[in-house]
């Protein structure tokens, strides 16, 4: 070998696989403002449509008149439920086998409900006309609080479903019930309370929030009446899912359905649902044959489409005085607003609220979710986590820290009692999961030392005298927080959306230059696939990832899959990226046993190549297969080099991490300081440790929007109060404190290339870390629980309840 | 939302009874209102053009009075339609005392509710607001009663944060 020789080490280098800081390849075109997204679509004729609504909670609609908006220059129609109701679209399907208003049919449910839509040449003539549509209302009560949904005398909201005793999800025992969902063991969970030493119990408030994308939901119809095709642009986590609902709702053929999703301005859940706004612009463009776009505007976004959480989690640990958790009892009222649109996997009307257990060992437990109707925005989305597992583990994460106040110890040397050992995976969790890998005390025993967890107790000690001497209004609070995640839906065994079973795909065609596309089952919103995928690909295959691009998002070119949301990504489609690479890779190995003229079985894959055992001068490059693939293939052999791989997975993945968060909170004034935010994650191997870092930061800064004062908040009569970004607190680089990021890797075992996924532990992780720091701060005065978001009026008068403050 | 106050008024109580009835005057006293017409004894409708914070709607709607005692005591009530800016309702349960033959001591309670954007976009000014008007009512009731009062043009001369200037 000469000095031009690559050196194995940069031969891998070359390829910037997996493990590799690649640079993000979308940037380019983000950073230069040149990316594609939906209101970038502007087709010829293109119409706009918006929406008149409701500014009524709860109101009977006794007319709608539209004849003066018709007269507004501009105004070509006004789509009321009556119209819809002659193509039979009045209601839609929701994801949680509920049914839903596009448009007001004789009653409007939550204030900004749809009431009519508006199409005209522009949107300045759609807004024109909606304020000449004259909506005739006759109030009713609204029920904003759902402890009283269930109320003997509350408001009956779901007059369609009236003398319905039973619901997607089995049995209703109120008008404004929706579901009971039972997991776990009740009378063995029973005993190990009556049996129980120690027992703590507390109601554990998740508010409402909203992901909040900056882009908003939009979308562009387009319905060609010469082929009865109908091409929709949206803003879509799951493009394949939204042509397979349109399809059975709008009843067109599925293949005369395009639907593509551009690049996308984030989504964090809120894009995963499909709303009123497209059946509308779909019904618009079939009806006027001319395209039309709808574009929510901020407060749309953040009062109609989509909230996130709501849950309302009543917590119980059953524990030895010694600190050993013995059962957990959670029974959570779960509030879906008007009607359920919660996006979970169809059989999981609380999603995966049973991984409540979080990092530790109860031998028993027991778990009820009583869903409600309430006057308030549908929704339930994933928020920037798996279905409903950042309301689980802010439950058990705060109920843990309320434990070890009642048992006198320390939060973190609890957890480390019941942790989940190392040896007892894969472990099988009293509420059902089996957890595919962990080292959960490595992971705690690494954050306590990184950060000096001892010198910061001793410190928050010392302050605390100097606080009760009146030498100090600074109080400082620890945040612990160990959360497990579950992620990556799902095995077809328990996860479909809609009776599809939640695999995903990937689609590699390798080009005769070495060269090759993937296309895609899910789509990027912002997490990078196009650089990460192309990684795991280089690794496999061996060609660099920058001769490979990654293709998602258009229906017509990209095989079925899934989508994007639940840190699905990952554990699903980058395990169907691994699987369809190295079906290329056995076929690339047939071609090059016969060019090399050995047996396939005499051939090593050498980081780019194959090369024949023990005679190491005979080795054939994968670029040079790629060309062989086009030419000279085996006798016999179909000619290409190209592979699909419908990937579905046999278990999900459970990544996990242990976070702390410092905070010093002024009791005077309520305003806290995150003093430093200590993140470690695990999420098994490591595609791009720069995208995941990325990624983290992403996270941990929404679930600081979260704890600290992000908030869908209704006033008593159903009034949004914090529909804009002037109320809803919205983190810009001034707020958002400084991220340190740590990690340890623990692979999962079931996945082709040990990946668990991470786009969302941080906010999973985060909330519980926030809510934790602000609580231990003031448990020295006396408190046990005190209610997210922790914004600074809350934290003064949290100090003022305790006596703080005069 | 909810508001009780009193306000001494420098003319006699019948007077009064008679002005709190008379739409000429609650045309005049009522802010931004700019058409107020009696249908019957105890109905009106009326035009009014509300602000609050940075939404400014013209609110069409009915008035109605009940509960009457002369001379004594009535609710005022009204709830109107703003279109997309929203509807506000809500009403007001006044009562009068003789302090003297020349001094009638106004007792109110009021009852608010507003919805649509209007409650959405200025929910935090909405308390404030509402005291403005209810303060400016007041000053030109008593100023209409042929005398001036002590009763404050709430925040009216107040100096206005930059914000808040921004909005109105």
């Amino acid at each position: 070998m000469n000095d031009m020789t690559p050196t194995r080490e940069q031969r891998t280098a070359a390829l910037e696989g997996m493990g590799c800081k690649r640079k993000r390849v979308e940037d380019i075109r983000f950073t230069q403002g040149k990316g594609n997204y939906v209101d970038d679509v502007k087709l010829p004729g293109m119409l706009h449509g918006d929406f008149v609504r409701s500014p009524h909670a709860h109101a009977r609609v006794k007319a709608i008149k539209t004849e003066e908006a018709l007269k507004v220059p501009g105004v070509l129609a006004v789509i009321t439920a009556e119209t819809l109701k002659t193509v039979n679209l009045a209601w839609m399907p929701t994801l949680a086998g509920d049914v839903q208003m596009v448009l007001a049919d004789g009653k409007v449910l939550f204030q900004n409900q749809e009431v009519a839509f508006v199409v005209a040449t522009d949107r300045y003539a759609a807004d024109d006309g909606i304020n000449k549509v004259e909506v005739e209302y006759e109030p009713l009560p609204p029920l904003v609080d759902p402890f009283k949904a269930m109320d003997h005398n509350a408001p009956v909201l779901r007059e369609d479903l009236a003398g319905k005793t039973t619901g997607a999800h089995g049995p209703r025992k109120h008008h404004n019930h929706i579901f009971e969902w039972t997991v776990g063991d009740k009378d063995l969970t029973d005993a190990a309370f009556r049996r129980a030493e120690v027992t703590i119990k507390e109601m554990i408030s998740y508010h409402r929030t909203h992901p909040s994308p900056l882009e908003t939901c939009q979308c562009v119809c387009s319905f060609d009446k010469v082929k009865g095709e109908l091409t929709i642009w949206g803003t879509f986590q799951a493009p394949h899912v939204i042509r397979t609902v349109v399809s059975l709702i709008a009843k067109l053929p599925e293949q005369k359905i395009h639907v593509i999703a551009p690049d996308i301005g984030g989504g964090f859940g809120n894009k995963v649902g499909a709303y009123p706004g497209y059946i509308c612009a779909a019904v618009a463009s079939i009806v006027t044959g001319k395209p039309v776009k709808w574009v929510e505007d901020r407060i749309e976004n953040l009062t109609a489409t989509s909230f996130a959480r709501d849950y309302h989690m009543t917590t119980e640990i059953a524990a030895t005085k010694e600190g050993k958790v013995t059962g957990l009892r959670v029974h959570v009222l779960a509030d879906h607003g008007a009607f359920d649109a919660c996006a979970d996997p169809s059989k999981w009307p609380a999603g995966f609220f049973n991984i409540v257990t979080g990092s530790y060992d109860f031998p028993t437990a027991h778990l009820t979710v009583d869903g409600v109707y309430t006057n308030k925005a549908p929704g339930g989305v994933a928020y920037r986590c798996s279905f409903r597992v950042t309301e689980a583990a802010y439950c058990i994460e705060r109920a843990m820290d309320i434990l070890a106040q009642k048992l006198g110890m320390d939060p973190a040397e609890l957890r480390l009692k019941n942790f989940i050992k190392p040896e007892q995976f894969p472990y099988h969790s009293a509420l059902g999961w089996e957890y595919d890998s962990g080292d959960y005390h490595t992971a705690m025993r690494k954050m306590m030392e990184t950060t000096d967890y001892a010198a910061l107790r001793k410190e928050q000690a010392d302050k605390r005298a100097a606080f009760k001497r009146g030498e100090t209004r600074e109080i400082m609070g620890l945040g612990v927080s160990f959360f497990t995640e579950i992620v990556g839906a799902g095995p077809s065994k328990n996860c479909d959306i809609l009776g599809i079973a939640m695999f995903d795909s990937c689609e590699i065609r390798m080009h005769p230059t070495g060269a090759g596309i993937a296309r895609m089952g899910t789509k990027s919103q912002g997490q990078g696939h196009e650089t990460t995928w192309a990684q795991i690909i280089a690794t496999e295959i061996g060609i660099p990832a920058d001769n490979i691009m990654v293709e998602e998002g258009n229906t017509d070119t990209a095989p079925y899959g899934l989508g994007t949301y639940g840190s699905r990504s990952t554990p699903v489609a980058g395990a169907a990226i691994a699987m369809a690479a190295r079906k290329i890779k056995a076929k690339a190995q047939m071609i090059a046993a016969y060019k090399l003229e050995v047996h396939e079985d005499d051939l090593e894959f050498d980081i780019d190549g194959f090369r024949v055992k023990g005679l190491p001068e005979k080795f054939m490059s994968m670029k040079d297969i790629c060309w062989a693939a086009y030419n000279s293939v085996p006798p016999g052999m179909e000619p290409g080099l190209e592979a699909v791989s419908y990937y579905d997975p046999p278990n999900m993945t459970y990544p996990f991490g242990a976070y702390l968060c410092v905070m010093d909170i002024d009791v005077d004034t309520g305003v806290y300081k995150v003093r430093r935010f200590y993140a470690l994650d695990d999420c098994g191997t490591r595609i791009n440790p720069m995208i995941i870092e990325g990624q983290v930061h992403g996270g941990l800064t929404e679930a600081f929007a979260i704890a600290m004062g992000q908030e869908i908040r209704y006033d008593d009569t159903g009034n949004v109060v914090t529909g804009s970004f002037m109320d809803f607190f919205m983190p810009t680089m001034v707020e958002t404190p400084h991220w340190e990021t740590d990690f340890t890797v623990t692979p999962s075992p079931h996945h082709p290339i040990g990946a668990k996924g991470v786009g969302e532990s941080p906010n999973v992780g985060g909330v519980p870390a926030f809510s934790n720091a602000v609580n231990d701060a003031f448990s020295f005065l006396g408190s046990t629980h005190i209610q997210m978001p922790h914004d600074f009026w809350r934290n003064w008068k949290a100090a003022k309840t305790l006596g703080a403050v005069a | 939302m909810q508001m009780n106050d009193s306000q001494r008024i420098p003319a006699s109580k019948e007077r009064v009874w008679a002005m709190l009835n008379d739409p000429a005057v609650l045309k005049q006293c009522i802010p931004g209102c700019e058409r107020l017409e009696m249908t019957s004894p105890t109905e009106m409708t009326a035009t009014v053009v509300i602000k609050v914070g940075p939404v400014k709607a013209s609110f069409g709607g009915k008035v109605t009075l009940s509960d009457l005692d002369p001379p004594n005591s009535y609710r005022i009530s009204g709830e109107g339609s703003g279109g997309v800016a929203g509807f506000a309702k809500g009403g007001a349960t006044v009562r009068l005392e003789a302090e003297s033959a020349e001094v009638t001591v106004l007792h109110y309670e009021v009852d608010a509710q507003i919805g649509g954007k209007l409650a959405q976009l200025g929910s935090r000014l909405i308390d404030s607001t509402a005291k403005k008007l209810a303060g400016e009512f007041f000053t030109r009731f008593a100023a209409a009663a042929g005398a001036t009062t002590d009763a404050a043009p709430a925040e009216a001369g107040e100096k206005k944060g930059w914000i808040a200037s921004l909005m109105s």
